[in-house]
């Protein structure tokens, strides 16, 4: 059967408008990932690697070039449709993971679903146990460890079913054995179908990636 | 262990966490409200209060048409206090004709009570005791006075009614009797001070029949329900002589009455605009606070807008945030306000029924909906401003 692919960029180029020059960011990137595939993007600083998931994640949009997700054409959504596509169908994980001090474990995972009413509690119970906090549902980030917290935004990334999961540097802040547990959960999310894009200087990452890309100046080795 | 709620105002229950965070901040940010709050109420009710004691202490100063015989003014405009105290002064003059009574009377009993009364100066005693006093005859002392001890008879034939200080001087009470060229009349009764406005002081007052006296009437009153009525009072009688020499003089004082209510208005305007500033003061600041914390929390923010979190609730958090520092600074401000009118009440001799005065508890939900409504706008830029950020930009701090 002809699955339709997650996300697929074609020839996507990102020019920032400087005062005196143009800086390009991408220059005509062609990438794919395919359903419950683990993919990682090296590159040094300045290498274009955060603006191409900022593109993948449609928080920033392409100068040129087509984005589709899940087969449909999201280049040019209003802002509106942005914020509903990434509602519908992605997850992010951030190096400061963001989650929210003032709320508990559970509450963060929660929060992505608690303004539309939808309110997954239970949902967000069942991730979080999933991710071994069962146990620290009622603690608050200031109370959890580096890991602990990056699992609750693991949890927090999977609470609207989504079908690609964007990291920036996932494993930034954590040690070695941390970053191992957090990436063996990437690789139980893969098992699910779940698509992940990661983007790292981690070179960790890429034993456990099913593809490995380089960017360099915008460009996709 | 704190709980999300599901389905219930999450937005609020994120804004009150939210608040929180930075307990001094918020704290001072809710203080330029409170204070902004009390200043419009508390101005608001001191300056009802003034108002209100000032129209009281003129009692029925604007119902009340006062004719006296001859005039300096002629019809005169009636509304300046010079012609006022023409008036009080007024003993000298000789008295008002039979004919003129008969007139007056007429025109005056269409809209109200006529009340002629003569006065004159007389010495008052008892015992070894003496006193000058006002002295005052009518048969309808009831349309004039209230009594502060003993009763006021409602058709006065004999005895006399005392006013405070003379009764206090000579040492009379209800029952006592007193001595005026010669004739003995019995105390029936002490008059109420301030109670009534009127071209006697009452503190010095002595009231007898007016068979008592051989004068004719030196002043008429008329006593009517509106100030309508005292000016069409007025207006009749002042046509109805016109042109027969300057035979009366009228004075009728509604007009001074809307004056003062007018520089009362305008007194509380002005004190109202005072409390306004500080309140625009304490609006800035929530918009400096509201810009503050939104900015640190700009990563936050956008993560929120990164999951999926639309423009429009982002803005309903920070503008909630600001609303409830407008509540809770408005609250607590009203409160303060209500407190202070209440100490005012207990130290002065305000009324604390004229601190609760309906109006005043108007001016305390005004204050109050002041201080909400400037919180909700000074929310609304920082929210917008917090919304429209590009994710990408606010993630990245």
């Amino acid at each position: 059967m002809a699955a339709t692919i997650p996300l697929e960029l074609e020839a996507a180029t990102k020019r920032y408008e400087g005062a005196n020059r143009a800086v390009t960011a991408l220059d005509g990137v062609d990438f794919r990932v395919g359903s419950g595939e683990f993919v990682c993007l090296f590159g040094p600083s300045g290498s274009g690697k955060s603006t191409l998931l900022n593109v993948l994640g449609l928080l920033d949009s392409l100068t040129d070039g087509t984005l589709w997700l899940e087969g449909k054409d999201v280049t040019a959504l209003s802002v509106e449709e942005r914020t509903e596509v990434r509602r519908e169908y992605l997850g992010f994980i951030f190096q400061d993971y963001h989650l929210v001090p003032t709320l508990t474990a559970v509450e963060n995972v929660e929060l992505p679903t608690v303004f539309d009413g939808r309110g997954e509690r239970e949902r967000a119970e069942e991730l979080l146990d999933r991710v071994g906090l069962g146990d620290r549902r009622g603690h608050k980030p200031p109370e959890l460890s580096g890991g602990q917290c990056q699992r609750v935004a693991i949890a927090r990334s999977l609470i609207n079913r989504p079908s690609v999961l964007l990291a920036d540097e996932p494993t930034g802040n954590l040690d070695r054995d941390t970053g191992t547990v957090i990436l063996d959960e990437f690789q139980r999310i893969t098992e699910e179908g779940v698509s992940v894009v990661v983007v790292t200087h981690d070179q960790l990452v890429s034993d456990y990636a099913d593809r490995r890309f380089d960017l360099v100046d915008g460009d996709l080795g | 262990m704190g709980v999300l709620p599901a389905h219930r105002l999450p937005v609020v229950r994120i804004a009150v966490r939210n608040l929180g965070r930075n307990r001094l901040r918020t704290g001072l940010a809710a203080l330029g409200i409170v204070i902004g709050v009390m200043a419009i109420a508390t101005l608001g009710i001191l300056g009802t209060v003034l108002q209100l004691s000032a129209t009281s202490a003129f009692g029925g100063v604007g119902t009340q048409v006062v004719v006296t015989p001859g005039g300096s003014g002629g019809a005169g405009d009636g509304s300046s206090l010079d012609s006022l105290s023409a008036v009080t002064g007024g003993g000298d003059t000789e008295g008002f004709s039979p004919r003129d009574v008969q007139r007056i009377r007429r025109i005056g009993e269409k809209h109200g009570t006529v009340v002629p009364m003569v006065t004159a100066a007389g010495t008052v005693s008892r015992g070894q005791s003496e006193q000058i006093g006002v002295l005052a005859g009518t048969d309808n002392p009831q349309a004039l006075f209230s009594a502060s001890d003993g009763r006021i008879p409602r058709n006065h034939r004999q005895g006399a009614l005392v006013g405070h200080d003379l009764a206090e001087n000579l040492g009379l009470r209800v029952g006592s009797t007193v001595e005026i060229d010669g004739n003995s009349y019995r105390v029936l009764a002490l008059l109420e001070e301030g109670s009534q406005f009127l071209p006697i002081a009452t503190g010095n007052a002595l009231v007898l029949p007016e068979g008592e006296f051989t004068e004719p009437y030196s002043q008429i009153i008329v006593r009517t329900e509106s100030q309508e009525q005292a000016a069409a009072v007025a207006g009749e009688l002042r046509s109805a002589f016109d042109g027969r020499g300057n035979r009366i003089t009228v004075v009728e004082l509604s007009s001074l009455l809307d004056q003062i209510r007018e520089y009362f208005g305008l007194l509380n305007a002005v004190l109202l605009a005072i409390g306004s500033i500080s309140l625009v003061v304490a609006g800035v600041s929530i918009v400096n606070v509201m810009l503050m914390s939104t900015s640190e929390r700009s990563e936050e923010l956008g993560m929120l807008r990164a999951v999926g979190v639309g423009r429009t609730t982002v803005m309903r958090m920070v503008v909630a945030e600001a609303l409830l520092l407008g509540v809770l600074g408005g609250l607590a401000g009203a409160m303060l306000s209500l407190l202070a009118g209440v100490g005012l009440s207990v130290v002065t001799p305000v009324s604390l029924e004229l601190v609760l005065h309906p109006r005043n508890v108007a001016f305390l939900l005004l204050a109050f909906c002041f201080g909400v409504g400037t919180s909700l706008l000074s929310g609304l830029y920082p929210a917008w401003k917090t919304a429209n950020r590009r994710p990408v930009e606010a993630l990245n701090g």
